[in-house]
Order: structure tokens, then sequence, then C-alpha cells
């Protein structure tokens, strides 16, 4: 592997999973060296544990964090506001693999819903147009089911209800994807085994993630200096302003410097903005790249839930591609609905040991046993959709509440907008129906897991004022300092993040590999 | 009769709780499983009335509590509190209540540190054994196995097969 000296000014990334990870690779493609630092340690397939707590505690984000406001996270789970990866690859390492793109309508959703009390809507700054070749790349990287030829995956048993559901009710526009997994054996990955096991990593290789395309092929080149056990506390600048080097602490707490010419952020909507407001300084008194007062805020999670229901038959639906089943004809803005924008419905299946930690956080007695009873025969579904931007929804720095290295640690606000609430409500009802009409004797309504789509934070703004990184991802204050991962959404959309974080990235790669090369950075 | 309980605990008139647990709770804290029986009886008691199943046999809840007692003491307030929350409960009779009563009584109780340490840590010691999984009918890790591909991932045969493809593909 390819050793950066600490002192030579170099391509400094921030973080491995979609976005860090889509970002080295392009650019060791195009030829140019990268340091790649991860705050996890270096997880393959073959350590991947097919048991639910015991992959939770190999890879998940457990550093301390805190929570307020009123959503519920902050009551049942208030160390845990996301359920996100730390190790390379990051969190597409348990991702599950759905990949819809973003609509034309979303791109402009302050145009589209107009003016939405409390939400702090804007426009990107750039179009489903000027993205749309950066999805079909996207797609081909991650080998999306039914898009670019790939083939589609067969139907499991929780989609066979889901889609039977769908059909009975009307909607149309259900399949077993796109999905990021293999059908039949594609670029040098097997065909998925059906083993079940996604949100606990994907032990064949079978599911598109960072660690089984990016990271090998980026280290092939030679250009790639990969570090795990590498947490960055602080981003420095120099006296004209410009980013300079980046702190970081090893596994055993000690500090670092690498000189750096340009810094690229993707620490997940979380542990970014956090870094930026660890990174204040006299010249930059609010945090890096914070004159807008916006770092950390329009904190968004999705809209999401789930809907849990019983049937007198069995349906085992832990066997199988656990996402591969999305209905999209939900995910169009009708505010005859009682609510602007969209939501997906997407199957979900957990094992007993999830199930009865999320399915009803809290509860107890014979009603709770019952739903666990109907385990062989329940199916799921997680809906998903956009959520409101809210500027107090954000990332603030707990200044009583310090982590290993005696630094703050971040504080995660947020209140469900109006909006939200109704388009949760009619979403659950809409999946009960669907499978009512395929014979559920009860259903479930289980509330949001800890975010696992964590945007916003550091949104993409025309002007400097309103956000926070221009049209490419480069901070408005900063030149040289870019941030590549889910903080940079303006909006959120309704569609699972990981194919826009990794379109987005690779634009960004292709912007950066030319600014370098003209020396404009 | 709990205010004199709580009395006994800050150490004064104890010959009026002389029972197993008062001895081993306090004597032996962290409860130690060998000396605990008693102790171990009524936390699996109370994880069955929390999360009642007819079909599953003592073994789970047994190990539940196990595991339960085993982390109930990690700090001096979880160990005073849980002893004094499982003398209460003897005192009261709480092994000889039938389920419907045994409820309402951990209803009672639902607000106690000690019931939201059994039940917090019940939620995620019993649904996560392999016995209870093979109750339920979850099959679990599978990728040794070859995944479920030919092990039944799409054998249910009580709907129709639906369509895989998108809408107007291939129509």
């Amino acid at each position: 592997m390819k050793t950066i000296a600490m002192d030579e000014p170099a391509v400094v990334i921030i973080g491995s999973g979609a976005g860090g990870g889509t970002l080295a690779h392009e650019l060791t493609q195009a030829g140019i060296e990268c340091v790649l630092l991860e705050a996890g340690p270096y997880l393959k397939n073959e350590d991947y544990e097919n048991n639910e707590w015991e992959a939770f505690h190999q890879m998940a984000w457990l550093d301390p964090r805190t929570t307020s406001g009123s959503w519920r996270i902050a009551k049942d789970f208030p160390t845990l506001p996301a359920w996100i990866v730390k190790a390379v690859g990051g969190t597409t390492t348990h991702w599950s693999g759905a990949t819809p793109r973003f609509k034309d309508y979303e791109f402009k959703a302050r145009t589209t819903y107009g003016d939405v009390p409390g939400a702090s809507l804007l426009d990107w700054p750039i179009t489903l147009e000027e993205m749309a070749p950066y999805y079909d790349r996207a797609e081909i990287a991650m080998g999306s089911t039914h898009r670019h030829g790939r083939p589609a995956l067969p139907a499991n048993n929780n989609y066979k209800v889901f889609a039977n559901g769908a059909e009975r009710v009307g909607y149309k526009l259900y399949a077993t994807g796109p999905y990021a997994t293999n059908a039949e054996p594609y670029d040098g990955r097997p065909a998925s085994v059906q083993d079940g096991f996604n949100f606990q990593g994907d032990k064949s290789g079978a599911k598109w993630s960072i660690m089984v395309r990016e990271i090998p092929r980026a280290l092939e080149t030679g250009l790639l200096d990969l570090r795990p056990d590498s947490h960055v506390v602080r981003i420095t600048h120099d006296a004209s302003g410009k980013a300079d080097a980046v702190i970081y602490a090893d596994a055993e707490g000690n500090l670092h410097r690498q000189s750096a010419k340009v810094v690229c952020l993707a620490g997940n909507s979380i542990e970014s903005p956090r870094l930026l407001l660890m990174s204040d300084s006299g010249m930059f008194p609010h945090g890096l790249a914070n004159s807008s007062d916006q770092v950390g805020r329009n904190y968004m999670r999705h809209m999401t839930g789930s809907v849990y229901a019983r049937f007198d038959k069995p349906v085992h639906m832990f066997r199988g591609e656990t996402m591969a089943g999305i209905i999209a004809d939900e995910a169009q803005h009708k505010p005859d609905r009682g609510f602007v924008g969209g939501y997906y419905m997407e199957t979900i299946s957990l094992g007993p040991s999830f199930l009865a930690a999320f399915a009803e956080p809290g509860a107890w007695g014979p009603d709770f046993a019952k739903l666990m009873d109907a385990y062989a025969n329940t199916a799921g579904m997680w809906i998903v959709g956009e959520d409101m931007p809210q500027a107090t929804n954000r990332i603030t720095l707990n200044t009583t509440v310090r982590d290993k290295w005696d630094l703050p640690v971040p504080n995660v606000h947020f209140d469900d907008h109006p909006n939200d609430v109704a388009m949760r409500t009619y979403a659950y009802e809409h999946a009960e129906k669907l499978y009512e009409a395929v014979g559920a004797t009860g259903h479930h309504r289980t509330p949001p897991y800890p975010s696992t789509h964590n945007l916003g934070t550091c949104r993409m703004s025309e002007r400097a004022e309103d956000g926070v990184v221009d049209r490419w991802g480069r901070t408005h204050d900063v030149p040289n300092l870019f941030v590549s991962d889910g903080s940079v959404m303006t909006t959120g959309a309704a569609a699972n993040p990981t194919l826009t974080i990794v379109a987005l990235a690779m634009r960004q790669a292709e912007y950066l590999a030319a600014e370098l090369k003209r020396g404009n950075i | 009769m709990r205010t004199s309980r709580r009395f006994v605990l800050l150490g004064s008139a104890s010959a009026a709780v002389a029972s197993v647990i008062a001895r081993t709770a306090y004597a032996s804290i962290p409860l130690e499983l060998g000396d605990g029986a008693d102790s171990r009886r009524m936390v699996a008691r109370m994880v069955r009335v929390m999360y009642p199943h007819d079909r599953f046999g003592d073994g789970p809840y047994e190990r539940s509590a196990e595991m339960i007692i085993g982390v109930a003491g990690k700090t001096t307030g979880q160990k005073i509190a849980f002893a004094a929350a499982l003398m209460d409960m003897e005192s009261d009779g709480f092994l000889d209540l039938d389920d419907a009563a045994a409820y309402d009584y951990l209803k009672g109780m639902e607000e106690t540190e000690a019931f939201k340490l059994v039940r917090g840590n019940a939620i995620l010691t019993l649904y996560d054994d392999p016995e209870v999984w093979e109750l339920l009918g979850y099959q679990g890790a599978s990728f040794d196995q070859g995944g479920y591909v030919n092990r039944g991932f799409n054998d249910l045969d009580w709907l129709p097969e639906p369509r895989i493809e998108e809408y107007g593909v291939g129509q």
C-alpha cells in the first residue's frame, strides 16, 4: 500500500463510506494520490457476524452521543440517535441495498412544495438532469437490479406478501428492486444466496459495498494510503483561511498531523458537522466553514416507520434479501393526501432479537408477547419518505458530555414536523390496508428505528448565506475544503440516499480532479 | 409493610426479614447464582409474566434471569434497588400469584428502577436465545449452509407468484 508522508500536503479524505470511499476510488482511478482516514477498523466479509447483537457490537458507531427534542428516540434510545457503521466502508457495510433515484421535483422542493410553515425548504443548486449521467455510473458501479441490464432478484416470501398486497390495493409500481445486490454474478462478485443478513454486513459479497468494490480497487492503483482506526479530531487552516492539515487520533489516542492540500469531509451527517464545529479558531469562531451559521442545521432522518403484519399461515420473512421489495406508487407529490412530498414502501425483516428490541420499545405484557409469538407468520415493511428540513433540527456540541478523547459529543436535536407526522400516519394506514388485502389477522405500527438515513447538516446552496457548500460540495468559506457525504443534501427526497451519495461523490471527484489538474487548488 | 422493609434496608431490625432472598441478596451481592436460586426463580417468573409464551419451557426464562442477575449489580445503587425489590416481592408472595394478578403486580411497579432493570435486560436476552429462535420459527445464520436460496426463501405457497419486474417492463 502507498505510504504518503505526514508532511506531504495530500488530498485527505475523512471517512470511507459511500461518499468518502467513492471519492477515494474515483480520484485514485484518475491518478491522484489520497490519504483515506477511517475512524473504525478494517473489517472484512469473513469477519461479519450473522447474529444481530454480535454484529451490532462489532460494527455500529457506539461512541457516546446525546439526544434532545420531542422525537421518541430521545426517550427510548437516548444515547443512540443513529444506527450507522464505524468500519472501513462505513454504513455501506450494513446498508440494505435499495437504490431508487431522487426525482426531478425533489431537487426543487421549495418551488414544488411552496412555503411550508416551520420548514426551511430550499431548492438544490443542481437538477436531476445534471445528475442523470452520475446516477447511471453509480447504478452500474453498484450493480443495481432492473438497471443497465442487471436482472431482477427473485421474489422472496416477504415480497410475495408485499407484492400481492400491493396488487390488490391497486398499486402498480412494485418490483424487487432497484437493489444493489447481484441476482447473478456481476463485477467479480457472486449472486445472492439469500442468506437473510444485510444489516449485519453481507458475508458473501453479493451485496455492493465500498468495502467489497471501491476500497480494493483503489488500493490496487497503488495510490491510496488507507488508515483505519484513525479518528479525525480537527481540521486546521493556515493564515489565509485555507485548510492545511487534519489532526487525528489513532486507536491508542496518539495524535497525528497529516498535512493537506485538499480536505474532503465524509463522516456522516452527525460527525461531519461535529468536526467542523470542533475546528473553530480565531478566524472561524463559530466553527470551520460556518459563517452562515448553517453547519449542523437542517438535520434530516427521513420520515420512517414499519408495519409488521400477522397472518394465519407461515411467511418466514427473514429468509432472503431483506429489502428486495419496493413500492413507488406513493413516491410522488400529491398534496391532496394531506402532506407534501412522497414516500416508498419497502420490505423489511428483523430477527427476533432486534424485533423484540425495536418493534415497540418499552412494551411488555401479553399483547407484546403475541406480536413476538407470531414471528414465523409475520411480514414486514418499512416506510421511508421525505422529511421536512428544519433549522432547529440540528447537531450541536454537547459541552457537558465528553467522549473517550475528552472531546464534546454531538447532541442530536429532532422534532417531527407536522408534515412528517401526517405522512407517517397516512403511510401506516395504507400499509395496513395492503396487508389486510392479503388476509392479515393483525398488525403493529413500529416507530422509527435509530436513524439509518442521516442527511443535511452541511447543506448545498446557491447562495453562501443559505448553506454550507456549493453545487460541487465545496464549502462556501474555505476553498479547499469539500463535504462529500449525505450532509450536503439540501432536502432529503423520499429515496434511500446511498445511490445519490455515491452519484454526488462521483460528480465531485470529476470536478476535483479537473481543478487539481488545472492547478486551481 | 413496605415502610418497615425499607427500614430493614437501612440496617435495623434485620430479624424482621429472614428470608433466603434477604440472606443471599445482601450477604453475597452481587447475587450469586448458586446461592441465589430464589432470586433466580423470582426473576424468571418476572420475565415470564412480562413476556408470556405458553410454548416456552422454563429454560429460556431461567437463562434470561441468570443474565439479568449477572448484570443487575453493576452499581451499588442498582444492587440495592434490585435486592430491595426482590425482598418486597417475596414478602408479597409474588411467586404464588396467578398470571393476571402477577401482571397487575408488575404493572404497579412498572416505574421502579428494579422493574426497568429487569425488563430492559429481559428484552435483550429472552429473545436472543437460540432455543427461543427455534420455538418462534427463526432459523438464524444461514451463510454456512449456503443461505436460504435452496432452503425455502421463496416457499410461500398461499399467494400467487407476483411480478418481480417493474410495471410496464416487458409488457
